[in-house]
C-alpha cells in the first residue's frame, strides 16, 4: 500500500508528462472525474439502446431489429427478440443504469471533479486510490459487458438478481451459466471500486478543507457527496459479501441461496437448505441505500444550481443538510419495503412500512424548502436551472407513488406491475439524470473552458421533459390496470386493451432518446467550438468559480484560498456585485452567513 | 514532506487548512473507515451463517474438545498474543526504538503465519473427515459452506495482514515508512484479531460435540 | 501527537492486563460453551463476552480510548447503527426450516 504513505507527498505543480500519465492512469481528480463521466456516458448510451430494443419488441413483436441477430443468434434469431433475451436485455439495462450511470456520474464523476475544488483542496487525499477506484470500476464494466459475448449471453435475473434464479446456474435459462457469473463478479469488483472511492471522499472532505471552510460552509453539493460516500461505505460492504456467496453458490456447489427440493426443468437441483430470502435481505440492505446513493448527489447539485439561479440562499441551509442526513440514516431502516410480497415475515412488513413512511418526511421537507425558496425569487432561466426545476418536478411526481408503495396492503397489488417501474424510473432514473444534465450544463464551462449552446440546451430540456413524462407517467396507469412487469409480450387476455398505451410509450421513448442526440451534439460541438468560457460565467460564489476555466493542473496554483463566507452569499445589498465570493474578504452584514 | 500546504498527514500547518475534526492523520482515518466497512462485511457474512444455521434442523456439531477446541484455544492464544506484540512494536516505533519495533513486528508476522498454518492444518483435518463446501458426513451441507466462507474470509485477512506487515516493517527499516504507517497497519492487525473473537464463539463454540 | 505521548507515559502494565483479560474471557467462553444452558442464553452470553473482548481491543490495543472522543463516538455510532439495522434479517430465519417458509408451523 505504497500510495497511503506517498499520497502525502504528492505535490506537483507541474502536470506529469506523457499521454498515459495525463489521460489514462492520471492521478488528477479532474481527469478521473471526467473518466467517470465518460464511462457513464458510454453506459447510458448502451443502456438506452437496450431499452429501445425492449420497447420496440413489446409493441411490435415481429419487428426484426437490424444487427441484433449477429449479437446473439439464439437470443434474437433473425433480429426477433425471444422472451428470454428480452429479460437478458432488461437485466443489462438495469445493471448498467443503476450501477454504471446513476452511481458513477452524479457521485463519482462530478464528486471527483468538484469536491476537492469546492473545499479548496489541490486534489483528493489519496490520488492513487482515486485512480485505482476508477480503473476498478472500469474493469467491472468490461466484465459486465463481456456477458453479451460469452455463452448464451447476459443473465436474465434482473438487476436485483434474485435467487434461486441467479444461483442455480445454466439450468435456469440462457445467460444463467457464464453470464450470471460474470454479473456477480462484475458487481463484486464494482463494490471494491466504490468502497475505495468512498474512503477517499470521506477523508478528503474531513481533512483537506482550506482555511475558513468549516463544515457548514461547504456547498450543498459537497455535503451531498460526503453523505453519499458515508452511505456507500457501508452499503457496498454488504453487497460485496453477498456477491461472493452468490459466486460460491454458482461455482463451488454451496447453497446459501438455494432451497431444498428445488426442481428446475423437471430436474431436482442438487442443493439443499439455503434461503432465497437471505439473498433478498442482503441485496436490499444494500439496494435501498443504493437508490439514495443515486439521488442524494443530484439533490445537492440541484440545490447548488438553484441557489445560483435564484440569486438568494435556500430558506435554510442547515435544514437541507439535516434532511439529507436524515435520509441517509433512514435509508438503512426501510429496505424491506422491496420485499413485501417475497414471503418475508408479515410482521417485518409492518416494521419496514413505518420507517418508509417516515423517510418521506425529510424528502418532503427538502421539496418544501426548494419550492418555498423558489417562491417569489427572480429565477434566472438557464438550461441548468431548467433541469434543476425538472428534477424537482420528477422527484415529486415519482415520489408521490412511494407513499402508496410503502403500504404493504397496497403494494401487494402493485409490486409486480408497471406501477413500480413508473415509480422508480421517475424518482430515481429520470430525476437523477436531470440532476446530471443540470450539473453538466452548469459545470461544463468550468470543466472544458467553453460554454454550451443555451438555445440547444433549452430545446433539449423541453423535449426531454415532456418526453420523459410521456414515457413514465402512463406506467402508473398501466400498473393500476394490473399490467405485470418483466413480461416480454402482451399478446393475450386482459393486457390487449393496454397495447395502445404501450405503443404511445414506445414512441415517446424513441422520440426522447432521439432528442438526446441534441445533447450529444451540444456536448461535442461545444467542447471544440463553444464560446470561450470566462472564469465565472454564472456569477457564482463557490470556490470552483474563483479559478480559470478550465482549472489549472493544481487547481489553486499552489496557494491555499482562504474562505470568509458560506457558499451562498447572493443578493447582497451594498456589495460590489450582487454576490460575494466565498474567498472574498469583503465584509458583509448578512444574517445568514454560516460560520 | 517538504511542502507545508499539502501535508495531509501529521501536523497541519496552522492557518492554511481547517483542522481535521478527529485530529488524526488522513491515513489513519482511512484505516478506521476501512475497519468500519470491513466490520459490516464480516457482520453480513456472520449473519448469513447465523440465519441459515438457525433455520437448519440438522446442523452438525463436529467440534470435539480434542483436537478441535484445543486447537482453537491455541490459535486464539497466538492471535491475541500477536496483537499484543504488535502493540509493543508500535510503542517501540513511537519511542523511536527502530530495531525493537521491527523485531516485535516480525514476531507478530511470525505469529500470524503460525496461526494461518494451524488454521490450514485444521481445514485439512476437516476435509480429511469428509467436510466439503456442500456436504459432510454429519448433517446439513451448509455447515461446510458457512464454515469455510467465514473462516476463509478471516484467513484471507490474516494472510493479507502478514504480507502487508512484512512489507511495512521492511520499508520502515529502510526509512520508506514511518512509525505512523506501522501504527496504522497495527490497527488493521488488531481488527483481524477482533473479528476472530466473534468467529470463535459463533462458528466453533456453538457447534461443539456434546456428550448427550 | 497527544496519543504518542500517552503511549510513553501509559506504561505497559495496563496493556498487559487488557491482554490477559481478553485471554481470560476467551477461556470463559469455552467454559460456557460446555454448560448445559438454553441456546438463546448461550448465544447471548457468548455475544456479550465477545463484545467485551472487542471493546477492550478497540479501546486499548487500538487506542480509541485516548483519541478524541468524537472519533470514538462517530465510529461506534456508525458501526453499531448499521449492524443494528441489519438485524431485521432474523425475523425470517426464525420461521424458515431448511429454507421453507412456515415449515415450523405445519
Ligand atoms: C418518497 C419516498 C419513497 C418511498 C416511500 C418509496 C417507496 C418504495 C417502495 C415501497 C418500493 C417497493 C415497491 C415494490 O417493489 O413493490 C419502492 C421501489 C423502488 N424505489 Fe422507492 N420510494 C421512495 C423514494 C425513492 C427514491 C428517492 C428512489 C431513488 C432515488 C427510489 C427508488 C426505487 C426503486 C429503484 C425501486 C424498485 C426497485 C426494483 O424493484 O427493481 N424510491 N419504493
Ligand atoms: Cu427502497
Amino acid at each position: 500500500m505504497h500510495d497511503m504513505s506517498h499520497a502525502t507527498e504528492h505535490h506537483a505543480h507541474t502536470p506529469p508528462q506523457g499521454f498515459i500519465r495525463n489521460y489514462v492512469f492520471s492521478l488528477d481528480h479532474k481527469v478521473i472525474g471526467k473518466q467517470y463521466y465518460g464511462l457513464g456516458l458510454v453506459a447510458v448510451i448502451t443502456g438506452m439502446v437496450l431499452s429501445w430494443i425492449m420497447r420496440i419488441h413489446l409493441v411490435w413483436p415481429n419487428f426484426a431489429i437490424p444487427g441484433l441477430g449477429l449479437l446473439s443468434k439464439a437470443g434474437a434469431p433473425g433480429g426477433i427478440v425471444t422472451p428470454e433475451y428480452y429479460l437478458q436485455l432488461m437485466t443489462m439495462h438495469g445493471t448498467l443504469m443503476v450501477f454504471f450511470v446513476l452511481t458513477n456520474v452524479p457521485f463519482a464523476g462530478f464528486g471527483n471533479y468538484f469536491l476537492p475544488i469546492q473545499i479548496g483542496a489541490e486534489d483528493m487525499a489519496f490520488p492513487r486510490f482515486n485512480m485505482m477506484s476508477f480503473w476498478t470500476t472500469f474493469v467491472a464494466f468490461l466484465v459486465l459487458i463481456a456477458a453479451f459475448f460469452v455463452g448464451d449471453g447476459p443473465p436474465l435475473a434482473g438487476w436485483t438478481s434474485y435467487a434461486p434464479l441467479s444461483a442455480v446456474g445454466g439450468a435456469a435459462g440462457p445467460g444463467e451459466a457464464t453470464g450470471q457469473t460474470l454479473w456477480a463478479i462484475s458487481i463484486a469488483i464494482f463494490c471494491i471500486g466504490q468502497l475505495l472511492g468512498s474512503l477517499n471522499f470521506i477523508s478528503t472532505t474531513l481533512d483537506l478543507r482550506t482555511k475558513g471552510m468549516t463544515l457548514w460552509r461547504m456547498p450543498l453539493s459537497t455535503w451531498s457527496w460526503f453523505i453519499t460516500s458515508c452511505i456507500g461505505l457501508t452499503a457496498f460492504a454488504v453487497l460485496l459479501p453477498a456477491c461472493i456467496l452468490l459466486i460460491l453458490d454458482r461455482t463451488a456447489g454451496t447453497s446459501f441461496f438455494i432451497p431444498s427440493g428445488l426442481v428446475i426443468n423437471d430436474k431436482l437441483q442438487p442443493h439443499s437448505g439455503g434461503s432465497t430470502l437471505l439473498w433478498q435481505h442482503l441485496f436490499w440492505f444494500f439496494g435501498h441505500p443504493e437508490v439514495y446513493i443515486a439521488i442524494v448527489p443530484a439533490m445537492g447539485i440541484v440545490s447548488h444550481i438553484l441557489i445560483n439561479s435564484m440569486r438568494r440562499p435556500m430558506l435554510s441551509h442547515r435544514v437541507i443538510i439535516y434532511s439529507l442526513l436524515a435520509i441517509g440514516f433512514l435509508s438503512y431502516m426501510v429496505y424491506g419495503h422491496h420485499m413485501f410480497v417475497s414471503g418475508m415475515n408479515p410482521f417485518s412488513s409492518l416494521a419496514f412500512s413505518f420507517p418508509t413512511l417516515l423517510i418521506t418526511i425529510p424528502s418532503t421537507v427538502l421539496v418544501l424548502i426548494w419550492i418555498g425558496s423558489l417562491y417569489g425569487s427572480k429565477l434566472r432561466i438557464t438550461t441548468a436551472s431548467l433541469f434543476a426545476l425538472g428534477f424537482i418536478s420528477m422527484f415529486v411526481s415519482g415520489g408521490v407513488s412511494g407513499f402508496f408503495l410503502a403500504q404493504p396492503s397496497l403494494d401487494i397489488y402493485l409490486h409486480a406491475t408497471y406501477f413500480v417501474v413508473g415509480h422508480f424510473h421517475m424518482v430515481m432514473g429520470v430525476a437523477a439524470i436531470f440532476g446530471m444534465f443540470a450539473g453538466t450544463y452548469f459545470w461544463f464551462p468550468k470543466m472544458f473552458g467553453r460554454m454550451m449552446n443555451e438555445t440547444l440546451g433549452r430545446v433539449h430540456f423541453w423535449l426531454t421533459f415532456v418526453g420523459t413524462y410521456c414515457i413514465f407517467m402512463p406506467f402508473h396507469y398501466l400498473g393500476l390496470a394490473a399490467n405485470v412487469r418483466r413480461y416480454s409480450a402482451f399478446v393475450d387476455d386482459y393486457l390487449q386493451p393496454l397495447l395502445g398505451v404501450h405503443k404511445f410509450i414506445t414512441i415517446a421513448a424513441l422520440f426522447t432518446g432521439a432528442v438526446q442526440l441534441i445533447f450529444l451534439y451540444n456536448l461535442i460541438h461545444s467542447r471544440f467550438r463553444g464560446a470561450l468560457a470566462p472564469a465565472n460565467p454564472w456569477e457564482a460564489t463557490s470556490l470552483e468559480w474563483t479559478m480559470p476555466s478550465p482549472p489549472p493542473f493544481d487547481n489553486f496554483g499552489g496557494r491555499h484560498p482562504v474562505v470568509y463566507h458560506d457558499p451562498y452569499q447572493y443578493g447582497i445589498e451594498g456589495a460590489t456585485n450582487d454576490y460575494v465570493m466565498q474567498d472574498s474578504p469583503e465584509e458583509i452584514k448578512s444574517v445568514r452567513d454560516e460560520r | 514532506m517538504s511542502h507545508a500546504n499539502v501535508s495531509i498527514a501529521t501536523p497541519q500547518p496552522v492557518g492554511v487548512m481547517e483542522s481535521s475534526p478527529f485530529s488524526i492523520p488522513s491515513k489513519k482515518l482511512v484505516m478506521w473507515l476501512f475497519i468500519v466497512s470491513d466490520a459490516v462485511t464480516f457482520t453480513a457474512v456472520l449473519f448469513a451463517y447465523g440465519y441459515l444455521r438457525n433455520a437448519t434442523p440438522n446442523w452438525p456439531h463436529p467440534f470435539r474438545f480434542s483436537p478441535s477446541i484445543i486447537n482453537v484455544m491455541v490459535m486464539t492464544f497466538i492471535l491475541v498474543t500477536s496483537s499484543f506484540t504488535m502493540l509493543l512494536g508500535v510503542r517501540a516505533a513511537k519511542e523511536g526504538n527502530k530495531s525493537k519495533a521491527i523485531l516485535w513486528t516480525f514476531v507478530t508476522v511470525a505469529a500470524g503465519l503460525v496461526f494461518a498454518l494451524l488454521h490450514i492444518r485444521e481445514w485439512m483435518g476437516l476435509i480429511g473427515e469428509g467436510v466439503r463446501l456442500f456436504q459432510n458426513p454429519w448433517g446439513s451441507g451448509l455447515f461446510g459452506a458457512s464454515f469455510f466462507s467465514v473462516t476463509g474470509l478471516h484467513l484471507l485477512h490474516v494472510i493479507g495482514g502478514v504480507a502487508v506487515l512484512t512489507v511495512v516493517a521492511l520499508g520502515y527499516k529502510r526509512g520508506r515508512y514511518n512509525s505512523d504507517d506501522l501504527e496504522i497497519w497495527g490497527l488493521y492487525w488488531h481488527f483481524v484479531d477482533l473479528v476472530w473473537m466473534f468467529v470463535v464463539p459463533f462458528v466453533y463454540l456453538l457447534n461443539i460435540t456434546r456428550a448427550s | 501527537m497527544k496519543t504518542a505521548e500517552e503511549h510513553k507515559t501509559g506504561g505497559i502494565t495496563k496493556y498487559f492486563v487488557v491482554y490477559l483479560a481478553i485471554l481470560v474471557i476467551a477461556g470463559l467462553q469455552i467454559v460456557i460453551a460446555y454448560q448445559n444452558i438454553d441456546p438463546s442464553q448461550m448465544i447471548f452470553r457468548m455475544f456479550a463476552l465477545a463484545a467485551i473482548q472487542a471493546g477492550l481491543a478497540i479501546m486499548f490495543f487500538m487506542h480509541l480510548w485516548t483519541e478524541k472522543r468524537v472519533l470514538m463516538l462517530t465510529l461506534a455510532f456508525a458501526t453499531i447503527f448499521v449492524i443494528t439495522t441489519m438485524n431485521m434479517i432474523w425475523t425470517d430465519s426464525f420461521r424458515l426450516l431448511g429454507g421453507v417458509p412456515f415449515a415450523k408451523y405445519q
